[in-house]
């Protein structure tokens, strides 16, 4: 396929600026997608299946490149090596392996796993690239034909302008909205001092969580983050003691913009809105969370309010003073702007990718599908959602040893009456401290 | 299978339970073998980065250096004892760090600097104290003694067998340094032959010739081998 100049380099989106900066010694924004098949994965099809994708991706499949003001990306020109799963997902990548590519394929026995840097995309954009990948795959292992519906693209086509573009920059309102906003509890705990990254997913029937949702007239979304702030005020109350010290509980919730704005982009678009309870005033039912994160979200996620936070984010990116300041200064400044506020705000994060749906013709051959986020530069959690064929999945990724957030996560189920499957990566030899 | 401590239920996967470490086992339950969400055990190095420790020595390096010609500087208002130490800590850091610094470090470059940057020091001690010994004595001495370690050492490092040839070999080599020393000796400081050079000169020359020899007998080297072998 011959590619369009255009598509030789590309600036950062606005949300993606950030990223490579506060990239430290010990994290790196990842998130990642996998899919677990009925059979072994063949690693020769999967080689030419990567081989044939990237092309059509140059945005996803690319490498990090520092300019002298601004980093930028550039489309991989050899796919990357198949990498072999460690005993974790989301392994650090180090700012050497973002120059090569900044993102990975990995297999275990019947899994193929993208995990993906986020200045490259977000969930959105990834999933796209993830199961156009996954298509292509299954198109060269069984000769069949996957038509280009649910999010696949074809791999075939050249890519398009419209996808590439930073939509930020296109619909920033005249007007700012603040920033201004209070500091959340932070979860504690004792690092693992390895690198290793827990993961427990629970599995849970979707209907009956969506029966529940409606049952109090809110989305999956809104009850599921419902459920668990109420699992973290619970964890707080018994945690800390002395009530003085207790501090808002906030979840952010990433908001895909691209359905509010109309825009098919697949670099990074998508804003966050942070419901939070105060456990000062007392104790809270679900029923009040549930009514705070509606109203939050709705009063919040609407196309002016997030154009007025674009334009927030903007601003500074358009200020020519800025700009012009050498790369090194600015990721110092950037670097020290994201740890003192970036992740404060919240206690953790809730991305929710909703029903992932695929075509009949893939749905066959695929057993489950996984959606992981590595955790917070300074918070141990992140927490993230979806479903497929029925199964609502819930994953929690934590660098510390303590499953205390997933314990009273559960609690809240079992209260709800909600059956629930847990599995993890657990290491076999590790003692678990749980409040009891 | 249920959690009997949290009543959560455990997938397959699960040897125990994730949220409160209950082990997973009941004896009328025989569960299933199957394979664990991720592999055990495969767990990725940290590497601390390699500019990171250079950064690190050279700090460490550079700290004594900085302190020494300081106090020099404050006691005698010119730079006196301190060019000593300066030299000595560089030379160090030349011989033990600076190879490092390259993927492969390789002998036939590193041992003659390390020996040259030896010859400019002792030029240097030769120039500040009015000595006159350095082109009749340190020159050669060290010269000759550069050449054998650096062939020793690339000979070593290139073959791939005939490590005893090239190890007997050397100590013949130093036997006659110990010659060559008392010979610029007695050029250099005007001394007569009194031959204490031959004392550790013949069990080196002795040792050198055995390894030799046994390096030619395959019998010989099995035997060592055998008595030898940790």
């Amino acid at each position: 396929m011959k590619i369009d100049r255009n598509f030789n380099w590309f600036k950062l989106d606005n949300a993606a600026k950030i990223y490579p900066a506060s990239h430290s010694k010990y994290w790196s924004n990842l998130f990642r997608l996998s899919a677990t098949l009925y059979e072994q994965v063949d690693l020769k099809v999967l080689e030419q299946a990567i081989k044939n994708t990237i092309p059509r991706f140059p945005s996803i499949a690319a490498r990090l490149s520092e300019g002298l003001f601004w980093y930028y990306l550039r489309p991989v020109s050899e796919p990357p090596a198949i990498m072999a799963e460690y005993s974790y997902p989301l392994a650090y990548m180090t700012k050497k392996e973002m120059k090569t590519c900044a993102f990975r394929v990995i297999v275990y026995r019947k899994r193929i796993a993208v995990e993906i840097f986020h200045a490259l995309t977000d969930g959105t954009g990834g999933m796209i690239f993830f199961k156009s990948l996954l298509a292509e795959y299954l198109e060269l292992k069984h000769k069949i034909e996957i038509p280009c519906t649910h999010g696949i693209l074809s791999r075939k086509e050249q890519p398009r302008h419209y996808e590439i573009e930073d939509s930020f920059l296109k619909n920033a309102a005249p007007v700012k909205e603040t920033r201004k906003d209070t500091d959340a509890w932070k979860i504690d705990g004792t690092p693992e001092e390895d690198g290793f990254l827990n993961i427990t997913n629970f599995q849970m029937s979707s209907d009956i969580i969506r029966d529940m949702a409606r049952a109090k007239k809110v989305s999956v979304n809104t009850f599921l983050t419902a459920v668990l702030m109420k699992a973290i005020l619970n964890l707080q109350f018994d945690l800390i003691q002395n009530p003085k010290k207790y501090k808002p509980v906030k979840v952010l919730i990433p908001i895909n913009l691209r359905p509010i704005f109309g825009s098919r982009t697949l670099r990074n678009f998508a804003l966050y809105t942070i419901p939070e309870i105060d456990p000062r005033l007392g104790d809270y039912s679900l029923d009040e969370i549930i009514n705070i994160v509606h109203h939050k979200v709705g009063t919040y996620a609407t196309k002016k309010n997030m154009a007025k936070m674009i334009e927030t984010n903007v601003a500074d990116e358009r200020q020519l003073a800025l700009r012009i300041v050498p790369l090194f200064i600015k990721n110092i400044v950037m670097k020290m702007v994201f740890n003192s506020v970036g992740e404060k705000k919240s206690c953790l994060s809730f991305s929710n990718l909703g029903e992932v749906r695929v075509p009949d013709e893939m749905m066959q051959y695929i057993d489950r599908i996984d959606f992981i986020l590595g955790p917070q530069a300074q918070a141990p959690y992140n927490c993230s959602a979806y479903s497929y064929r029925g199964i609502l999945n819930v994953t929690f990724s934590r660098d510390i040893k303590e499953a205390r957030l997933e314990n009273y996560f559960f609690r809240e189920l079992q209260r709800l009456g909600v059956e629930v499957t847990v599995q993890s990566n657990q290491r076999q030899e590790v003692e678990i401290d749980v409040l009891r | 299978m249920y959690c009997a401590n949290c009543g959560v239920k455990l997938a397959d996967t699960e040897k125990k339970c994730p949220l409160c470490g209950t082990e997973a086992y009941h004896p009328d339950i025989i569960r299933p073998e199957v394979n664990p969400l991720y592999p055990q055990d495969f767990i990725p190095k940290r590497e601390i980065s390699k500019t990171t420790i250079h950064i690190i020595l050279l700090t460490l390096f550079i700290t004594p250096i900085l302190v020494t010609l300081y106090c020099d500087l404050y006691i005698n208002r010119t730079v006196t004892w301190s060019a000593y130490v300066m030299f000595a800590i560089a030379l160090i850091y030349i011989i033990f760090v600076l190879p490092f610094w390259f993927k492969r470090p390789t002998p036939a470059v590193f041992v003659p600097i390390d020996f040259f940057s030896i010859i400019l020091l002792l030029h240097y001690v030769n120039y500040t104290t009015d000595g006159d010994w350095f082109l009749t004595f340190a020159f050669p001495v060290v010269t000759y003694l550069g050449l054998i370690v650096t062939a020793t050492t690339v000979l070593l490092y290139y073959l791939k067998k005939g490590y005893l040839y090239v190890i007997g070999g050397f100590f013949i080599a130093l036997g006659l340094f110990m010659d060559i020393i008392e010979l610029f000796i007695m050029i250099t400081f005007k001394l007569n032959f009194d031959g204490w050079s031959l004392i550790p000169m013949i069990p080196l020359v002795l040792f050198g010739l055995a390894l030799i020899a046994i390096s030619t007998s395959r019998a010989a080297r099995e035997a060592l081998a055998r008595k030898l072998h940790i």
